[in-house]
């Protein structure tokens, strides 16, 4: 059964956590460049999804059995090792990138293998469709991917970490409306420690791009979102609005709207991708009630 | 060199002629049966909130088994459901119950036992094999009551029944999902086998 409270706690301590060790590992040296803001960033994000895991005493495998253990315990750590590598000014920005495509590439079949979808004859779908669905979703992770990190280069600001923070909890809050309580519970850390990290960056005030965090963030929501619809009731509209909404972002860089104040330009992409989280989240509601309600 | 030639083929002779002798005995011993799904059922049911009871079926089953009356040991057991054909009478439920927080039927599509051993009981067989549910496999003891064997229409058939407890926490289940259903669950198994 879902237990607010501990989720209230787990989402507490994730962001505390994240929050703390990036003002900590920064307050070393000030003014603390790019690439420190960037590694403590990413090392804050590990710290509280693994504070928040440990809270909800989400128990994960290994060799990892599920999608949400291949998640955890697979995709994301090698988000968070590719976007280290990705952080230091040394390495050439042709390396990370390809790096990148790799793991978009290999993601979406790691987190389906051993399932019926890659074993079972008996079912009643073709090799190739199974194929091009694995391909589609890897265009559709690295074209996120690449068109967020583009945004966060050319308009930086903590508006994009906390517009996926906020996809993310609400992707977490739909398919545990679905019924697939623990892989909604998992987005609490993922969530927390993203809005965590964006607020100790906004706390330097430092204008960076944070590349690193919108990566973890990225990968993290195509991850559940991708359990939710494969393995959960999540619908294939329902996932694709959820990961496409953070791309409402781009709206802010209209020639009208980007020489703004940062304030209402931050102000205004965040309300852009609260409306289609919105609707997604009232439907979410709509069939809660009409369908798991009545089994509680 | 002649002779040495003819001892050798008396001995591969022999050696042949023993294995077919022995493959033979043992092909007639044992009966096998193939699963009859119209006369079997595979049930269970778990309380609610600790005052009541939810009961549930497995429509698609499969199985096989060999019966060895002459020496039980040699008997065999094998069950496989398809986790996808829960049904307890309300397809919302049945929806939630393929989901990861219950059977996960897209990550793990079966629940298959296979036995290890067998020993002739009172009234049946005390089976041991390994039961696998969820990605956990855990050997487990029953006793399969019944045997009876009837002939109708050129079909030989022979039954058994039996009833486990088994704790969905053994198995991987997550325990934060376990809420108002209960941990315990009884799975009753009644199955028909048909031998033409």
């Amino acid at each position: 059964m879902p237990d607010p409270k501990l989720y209230l706690l787990a989402m507490a301590a994730s962001a505390i956590a994240s929050l703390l060790f990036v003002l900590a590992a920064t307050a070393v040296a000030r003014p603390a460049s790019s690439t420190r803001l960037n590694v403590a960033s990413i090392l804050g994000i590990g710290l509280g999804l693994s504070v928040g895991y440990n809270v909800l005493a989400l128990r994960l495998a290994w060799p990892p059995a599920k999608g949400l253990d291949r998640l955890l315990l697979i995709v994301v750590p090698t988000t968070i090792v590719i976007e280290l590598i990705a952080g230091f000014p040394w390495v050439p920005r042709s390396v990370p990138w390809l790096m990148r495509i790799c793991l978009a590439a290999a993601a979406p079949r790691v987190l389906l293998h051993g399932s019926v979808y890659l074993s079972s004859p008996a079912s009643d779908q073709h090799l190739w469709q199974s194929a091009a669905q694995l391909v589609l979703c890897s265009f559709l992770l690295i074209g996120t991917w690449r068109l967020l990190t583009l945004l966060s280069v050319r308009s930086p600001g903590i508006s994009i970490p906390l517009a996926l923070a906020m996809t993310t909890q609400s992707g977490g809050l739909t398919i545990m409306m679905a019924g697939y309580i623990k892989g909604g519970a998992a987005t609490i850390p993922l969530a927390a420690s993203l809005a965590g990290t964006s607020v100790a960056t906004y706390l330097m005030r430092k204008k960076t791009s944070l590349s690193g965090v919108i990566g973890i963030g990225v990968v993290g929501l195509f991850g559940v979102l991708f359990i939710g619809r494969f393995f959960g009731r999540l619908s294939t509209v329902c996932a694709l609005t959820l990961l496409l909404a953070p791309l409402l972002l781009w709206i802010s860089e209209v020639p009208s709207l980007r020489h703004r104040k940062p304030w209402f330009v931050g102000l205004f992409r965040l309300l852009l991708v609260a409306i289609p989280l919105a609707v997604v989240l009232v439907l979410a509601k709509q069939d809660f009630d009409l369908k798991m309600a009545p089994l509680l | 060199m002649r002779m040495r030639n003819c001892f050798f083929g008396l001995v591969r002779a022999f050696v042949v002629g023993a294995a077919v002798f022995t493959a033979g005995q043992s092909g007639f011993a044992a009966d096998e049966y193939a699963y009859d799904l119209v006369h079997s059922s595979v049930t269970f049911k778990a309380r609610h909130l600790d005052i009541s009871w939810i009961h549930g079926r497995f429509n698609d089953v499969d199985g096989k088994f060999s019966i060895d009356r002459e020496n039980p040991s040699k008997s065999t057991f094998h069950l496989v459901i398809k986790t996808d054909s829960v049904d307890t009478a309300n397809k919302a439920r049945d929806e939630h119950l393929r989901q990861p927080d219950y059977f996960d039927t897209k990550q793990f599509p079966t629940i298959e036992f296979k036995s290890t051993s067998t020993k002739a009981v009172e009234g049946g067989y005390e089976v041991t094999g390994d039961f696998t549910m969820h990605g956990v496999t855990k050997k487990i003891t029953f006793v399969l009551k019944g045997g009876k064997e009837h002939q109708f229409k050129d079909i030989k058939r022979v039954a058994f029944s039996t009833e486990l407890t088994l704790k969905r926490s053994d198995f991987g289940f997550d325990k934060n999902a376990i809420g108002p259903i209960g941990d315990e669950a009884i799975i009753l198994i009644d199955c028909e086998g048909t031998r033409k």
